[in-house]
């Protein structure tokens, strides 16, 4: 197996990187919603593929990392470069709180737990007027300071959609190579050990706790992290960042994709926002339709779709092999 | 085979270019609430903007070319309304927008518009905040009124009713119901600084139980209220709040600056409207005094021949003003271009049926104020009215 020693993040990244260019304003605007919504969906893969942690309250993280970043650019003024982090360690403290309760619980009460929490949250980002906006949320979030790139060749003939297309995208395929290397590091192993079997994990003397609450901080701060690039591209951040909706699109996004690769919730997230957008053109019913095109798919591709390519892969090899035998 | 059919679809759709005609339709972008308690009113302000669009149309259209309306739902979510609009204007290639309706998702979508040098008229959107000098934009206007102009209405009028001592409020917890209280109680105190404001209730926009909200503020015993629920909220608040004796407990005395007298609340509400509130309507329709103007009258009538309901609705005629400034706006300009645009209806008078209205140079607010008046009911019309609908613009646009 070579697969394994492709750089897929550089090479998806380098594929990517011409979109402002050769794409119209819509592609680079599309493309820059995949690639946050990439990042959250793989972070949740983190807790749901690796970990084998059901969490439907990840978009509390998100959220946060959205609202601070916000708060932080448009209420105080702040540099993008101090609060883009400062969204993720926010996000990541916040996650720490709430997972230290979370992994005290396993299974559908873990998962409760996690929705009640994000429901907390979502509660006082709608009420906090003062500091949140309530209801109405924060309008007019501020663009980071792009000037910079005007100085670089070609960069500096795009327009600010297209500049912060190329920041999204360098900032989620850093992020997203850091999760990789998470993913396959001994704790990332380790992550997946207890998936497979929790109780084994346990006799041998792993603190599952511990590495459960570690991966729920590290998958919080890299939500609040894509949470914060979110409220940008939307010039705005508002109380349905928080909803739990917003945390059931992520898990269609990562089971549709294939939640056992980890490209699958990358997948799921340009199918998901793809399809969302070309259905609604054509119906307004188009959750309906959208519920039944997912229904379709996660039949057919029990696996999720990465999962459905590489049954079909592997389809095709023993047929080939079976030709050549004969 | 599934699989391939989906990639190459997918492969076709990316490969799509978008359509950026120069010529043909001159494209008007409106994100409206079509859904949840708003569409109240958010359907008739589409149904108005989709005459106008007829209208002008039948007569040859704008610099020649036709207007085309693409609507969407909103559904009063600025998140929602931020999306569409930004799609609109990415996606779709509209050069106008228009819509809208609350004081949420306006300022939202007003971020858009300046980023994208694209005209944005509002309708309906009252929030003063929406075009004060730290918002304000050369994109930005609003045939609607504004919360300083309702709240001092409200004040002028509460400040006239005898013994009352006490008043409370009661308004959604976003940014018109503060702004329209906030400019109430400062009039309030400046007509009549013995009035003692004793209760403030803020349920949330799309409040579904006001049970607890209005229990709370008749144990403060107000001699009379102050309220700004408006839409599908105005109704479920007065069905709970009149079996509890609300209304008998203050002796009627509330104003409501959330055009609780449009035709559209009215009708729905039928026989359970509270008889002897005061409040306000952009067009009252069934006009139960002498003052209708003639321009008026003829457009009701067009407007229930087009919506297919008997007496039509107090709302079209926002969504039909707005669709003939920016046609008016166009034509001044000699050009689509917004920038132009722009500069063009800054300033400028429009016509619409209840007289004309101007754009402040300034902040470009039209100087629209409402038609207040005591709810009643005549024999002459089915649903309660306003009593003499009498015009209130206490602070014209320029606050």
């Amino acid at each position: 197996m070579s697969a394994r020693r492709i750089p897929w993040t550089l090479l998806i990244f380098l594929a990517l990187l011409p979109l402002p260019w050769i794409g119209s304003r819509y592609q680079t605007f599309l493309g820059t919603e995949i690639a946050i919504d990439a990042l959250f969906a793989v972070s949740l893969n983190l807790l749901l593929g690796t970990t084998g942690l059901v969490s439907f309250g990840h978009v509390a993280y998100f959220g946060i990392g959205s609202y601070v970043c916000g708060i932080l650019m448009k209420t105080y003024g702040l540099p993008f470069v101090l609060a883009f982090p400062a969204a993720g360690l926010g996000a990541a403290l916040f996650a720490v709180v709430f997972g230290f309760f979370c992994v005290r619980l396993t299974k559908i009460y873990f998962a409760m737990l996690t929705l009640a929490f994000s429901q907390i949250v979502w509660a006082v980002c709608f009420k906090w007027n003062a500091v949140t906006g309530g209801d109405q949320g924060i309008a007019d979030v501020p663009f980071p300071n792009m000037h910079w790139m005007a100085s670089l060749p070609y960069v500096g003939d795009l327009n600010i959609n297209g500049r912060f297309y190329l920041l999204s995208l360098v900032l989620v395929a850093v992020c997203i190579a850091a999760i990789g290397q998470i993913t396959r590091s001994p704790f990332g192993r380790m992550l997946t050990a207890i998936r497979d079997n929790r109780e084994r994990a346990a006799f041998i003397g792993l603190n599952v706790r511990a590495y459960e609450l570690s991966v729920f901080v590290v998958a919080g701060g890299f939500a609040g992290l894509s949470g914060a690039l979110y409220g940008i591209f939307n010039r705005g951040v508002f109380p349905d960042y928080v909803f739990w909706p917003k945390s059931a699109e992520v898990m269609i996004m990562t089971i549709l994709g294939g939640m056992n690769y980890f490209w699958g919730p990358t997948v799921g997230a340009f199918v998901l926002v793809w399809l969302n957008q070309e259905i609604t053109n054509y119906t307004q019913y188009w959750p309906a339709v959208l519920g039944s095109i997912l229904l379709i798919l996660l039949f057919a591709l029990p696996g999720g779709i990465l999962g459905g390519l590489a049954r079909g892969g592997a389809a095709l090899r023993r047929l080939l092999a079976g030709r050549g035998d004969a | 085979m599934r699989l391939r059919h989906l990639l190459a679809a997918t492969a076709a759709a990316l490969l799509l270019p978008v359509a950026a005609l120069a010529k043909g339709p001159i494209k008007i972008g409106f994100p409206i609430p079509l859904s949840g308690p708003t569409a109240v009113y958010g359907v008739p302000i589409l149904k108005g903007a989709e005459l106008a669009v007829a209208d002008i149309n039948a007569h040859g259209g704008v610099l020649g070319r036709k207007l085309k309306l693409l609507p969407r739902d909103s559904k009063a979510n600025p998140a929602e309304a931020v999306r569409l609009a930004r799609e609109l204007i990415v996606k779709n290639g509209v050069q106008f927008l228009a819509g809208t309706l609350t004081s949420a998702e306006a300022p939202a979508v007003s971020t858009i518009a300046k980023e994208n040098h694209v005209v944005f008229v509002a309708p309906s959107a009252k929030t003063y905040e929406l075009t004060d000098p730290q918002n304000f934009h050369p994109y930005i206007f609003r045939t609607a009124s504004n919360t300083t102009i309702e709240g001092q209405a409200g004040a002028i009028i509460v400040a006239k009713w005898k013994n009352v001592h006490t008043v409370a409020t009661i308004a959604p917890d976003y940014a018109y119901g503060h702004d329209a209280i906030a400019a109430f109680v400062a009039e309030l105190h400046k007509l009549r600084p013995d009035i003692k404001i004793v209760d403030q209730e803020w349920p949330k926009l799309g409040q579904a139980n006001f049970t607890p909200f209005i229990t709370a503020q008749m144990a403060k015993h107000p001699d009379a209220v102050y309220c700004d629920e408006f839409a599908g909220d105005f109704i479920s608040f007065v069905k709970q709040a009149a079996p509890l004796g609300y209304f008998k407990a203050i002796h009627d005395r509330l104003a409501d600056g959330g055009e609780a007298g449009s035709i559209d609340v009215t009708r729905t509400l039928g026989k359970a409207y509270p008889l002897g509130i005061w409040t306000d309507a952009y067009d009252p329709v069934l006009w139960d005094g002498p003052n209708q103007p003639p321009a008026d009258k003829a457009f009701d009538a067009k407007v229930a021949k087009a919506l297919k309901i008997k007496y039509g609705s107090s709302w079209a005629i926002q969504g039909y003003v707005t669709i003939q400034a920016i046609a008016q706006g166009i034509r001044k300009a000699g050009t689509t271009n917004d920038t132009k645009v722009a500069k063009a209806m800054s300033g400028m008078t429009y016509t619409t049926p209840l007289g004309p209205r101007t754009f402040s140079a300034v902040n470009h607010d039209a100087n629209a104020g409402e038609y207040w008046g005591k709810m009643v009911r005549t024999p002459k019309f089915p649903y309660a009215v306003i009593s003499d609908p009498t015009y209130y613009n206490p602070e014209p646009a320029g606050h």
